[in-house]
C-alpha cells in the first residue's frame, strides 16, 4: 500500500487558507527584519571603522556574538530570557501585545545584522583608503564621507552576498515558528497535523520559499543592473 | 547474448518486484514473520516512554501492544516513533501498528484505518490556581499555549474565538511560558496535562479546568484496507475489555496509586 498523494485538500479550502495566511505572515516578519537588518548592519559596519574605541569594541562583540551562536538559542534566549531581566508590569504589558512575532523579528534582525555588517565591513575595504581620507580633506566629517562616497560604492560591490544574506533570512524565518509565530512552516506542520498529508503541504510551503527567493533574487539582481551600474557609467 | 542476459535479469526482477506485495494482508505476515512490529511514542509518559532504570520502552500503550502480540502468539518490538513519522512508516511498512496517542480524526481516515477506541480522553486547560480562569468562557482576550501537531489548537479556538493560540514545539516549553505568564493557560489532552502537572515541583499550584473542550478518542492506527487485520485488532481489544485484562493495565499506568491517576469514566465500544 502507497501513500496516496492529494494536493486538492491541502491547496483548496481551509487548509489553503491557512498556507496564505502562513505565507503572508511570513512575508511580513521577513520584510520587516530585513529593512532593520540592514540599517543596524551598516550603522554596525560603520562602528567598527571608525576611530573610537569603544565603539569598535561594541561592534566586534556584537559581530562576533551573534554571527557564531545559534539563531534557534537566540529566538528562545529573546523570548524566554527576558523574563527575569526585565520588571513584572513590563513583562505584563509586554505578553499582552504580540511578543512572539517581536521576538522573531529581534532574533532574524540582530542575527543577520550581524553578517550584513560583516560584509559591508568588507565592501568598504574594497574602497581605495584614500577616498575616505580625500574627502575628509575636503571638509566631510566622518559620517558624512561614508554616507556620500564610501557607502554608495561599498553597496555596489556587495550586492551580491547581501541578497544571499536575505535570502538566508527568509529561510531563516522558518524558526520563528518555535516560539508560535504561525508562519508558512508552522501551517505546513499544522496541516500535516490535521490530514496526514504532510508530504503536500510541504511541498506546496516549498514552492513558496522557492517564489519568494527567486523574487527577491530577480529584483536585487534587476535593481543590482539597472540602476546601480547604468547610473555609474 | 548480453541484450538477452539482460532481459531476462530484468524479467526476473520484474516478477520479484510483482511478488512483493504480498496479497496475504497483514495478520498472515505477522504471523509468518513472528513478530507484531508496533510503532509507539517514547516521550509520552505516561503511554510511551524510556525506563530510565532498563533503558526499554515502557508504558500503557507498550502493554497494550503486548497482550495483543501475545493474542497473535507472535513476539512484540518496539519501534519508536513521532507524530510526523508514525503516518509514513505505517504506510510504507516499517511498523504494522501504531499506538501513539494519535486522536481518531475523520480527516485522517484517507491515509490510514483506526481500531475502535482504546482510550478516550479529552481536551481541558492547564491554569495558574487562583489565576482567575475556569473555563473556556474566560479565556476571552487572553493567549492559550498549545503543542504543535496536536489537535488542540483548532478546537479552543472554535470553542472560544476570542483568544490567541500560541504552538510550541514542546510541552516543557509551552508550560515555561504558562509559568512566565506569556500564556494564561495551556490547552491539550486532560491525560496529557495530568502529567505535566505532576512533573512540576509543585504540583498543588496549578489547576486542571472546565468541561472537555472536545473528545479526543484515541486509535490504534492500521494499514488502510486491510479490514481481517483490523477486525482482529478490534476484537482483541473488546476480549481485553471483557476478561478485565484493559482495566488492569490501564490501572497500571492510570490507576489511583498512580502520578498520572485519571479515573477510568468511558467504556469501550463492545459489539454484541
Amino acid at each position: 500500500m502507497a501513500y496516496q498523494f492529494d494536493f486538492g485538500q491541502v491547496v483548496s479550502g481551509e487548509y489553503g487558507q491557512w498556507l496564505l495566511s502562513g505565507l503572508s505572515t511570513t512575508l511580513h516578519i521577513s520584510g520587516i527584519a530585513i529593512v532593520l537588518s540592514l540599517g543596524l548592519g551598516t550603522m554596525v559596519a560603520v562602528m567598527r571603522l571608525s576611530k573610537v574605541r569603544p565603539l569598535v569594541w561594541a561592534a566586534a562583540i556584537f559581530t562576533e556574538f551573534f554571527r557564531n551562536t545559534p539563531l534557534l538559542v537566540q529566538i528562545f534566549f529573546w523570548y524566554f530570557g527576558s523574563y527575569s531581566v526585565l520588571p513584572e508590569a513590563v513583562n505584563q504589558w509586554l505578553y499582552a501585545r504580540d511578543f512572539e512575532f517581536a521576538c522573531g523579528v529581534i532574533a532574524l534582525t540582530v542575527y543577520t545584522a550581524a553578517f550584513i555588517a560583516e560584509e559591508i565591513r568588507s565592501g568598504i575595504f574594497s574602497i581605495p583608503k584614500n577616498q575616505l581620507e580625500a574627502s575628509r580633506a575636503c571638509g566631510l566629517s566622518f559620517i558624512q564621507a561614508m554616507a556620500y562616497v564610501i557607502l554608495p560604492q561599498a553597496f555596489r560591490v556587495i550586492i551580491p552576498p547581501l541578497i544571499s544574506q536575505f535570502l538566508n533570512l527568509i529561510k531563516n524565518s522558518s524558526l520563528v515558528m518555535t516560539i508560535g509565530v504561525m508562519d508558512l512552516t508552522y501551517m505546513a506542520r499544522q496541516i500535516e497535523a490535521h490530514t496526514f498529508h504532510g508530504f503536500e503541504a510541504f511541498t506546496v510551503s516549498t514552492m513558496m520559499y522557492l517564489t519568494i527567493s527567486l523574487i527577491v533574487s530577480l529584483g536585487v539582481n534587476l535593481y543590482n543592473r539597472y540602476v546601480l551600474h547604468v547610473r555609474s557609467r | 547474448m548480453r541484450i538477452a542476459a539482460r532481459i531476462i535479469v530484468l524479467a526476473c526482477l520484474l516478477t520479484l518486484v510483482a511478488a512483493m506485495p504480498a496479497l496475504a494482508g497483514k495478520l498472515d505476515d505477522i504471523k509468518s514473520r513472528g513478530t507484531l512490529v508496533a510503532g509507539v511514542k517514547d516521550s509520552q509518559r505516561p503511554f510511551g516512554f524510556v525506563d530510565e532504570k532498563t533503558n526499554q520502552i515502557v508504558g500503557f500503550e507498550i502493554d497494550l501492544m503486548a497482550a495483543l502480540a501475545q493474542r497473535l502468539g507472535v513476539k512484540l518490538d518496539t519501534k519508536p516513533v513521532t507524530s510526523s513519522t508514525r503516518i509514513p512508516m505505517l504506510t510504507q511498512g516499517a511498523v504494522d501498528i501504531l499506538a501513539a496517542t494519535m486522536t481518531h480524526k475523520k480527516e485522517r481516515e484517507d491515509q490510514v484505518d483506526f481500531s475502535i477506541t482504546y482510550f478516550m480522553t479529552g481536551q481541558k486547560l492547564l491554569v495558574k490556581k487562583d489565576g482567575g480562569i475556569k473555563s473556556v468562557a474566560d479565556l476571552d482576550g487572553k493567549k492559550v499555549g498549545s503543542v504543535k501537531g496536536s489537535t488542540s489548537e483548532q478546537n479552543v479556538k472554535k470553542a472560544q474565538p476570542g483568544c490567541t493560540v500560541i504552538s510550541f514545539e514542546t510541552y516543557p516549553e509551552a508550560f515555561l511560558a504558562l509559568k512566565q505568564g506569556k500564556v494564561q493557560a495551556m490547552t491539550t489532552d486532560e491525560s496529557i496535562l495530568v502529567g505535566i502537572k505532576n512533573s512540576d515541583d509543585k504540583p498543588e499550584a496549578w489547576d486542571i479546568v472546565g468541561d472537555y473542550i472536545s473528545p479526543e478518542p484515541y486509535g490504534l492506527g492500521v494499514p488502510e484496507n486491510d479490514s481481517k487485520f483490523r477486525d482482529y485488532v478490534n476484537l482483541a481489544l473488546m476480549d481485553m475489555w471483557a476478561k478485565g485484562e484493559y482495566q488492569k493495565i490501564y490501572e497500571k499506568w492510570f490507576g489511583k496509586d498512580t502520578k498520572d491517576y485519571i479515573p477510568l469514566t468511558w467504556k469501550m465500544e463492545y459489539w454484541p
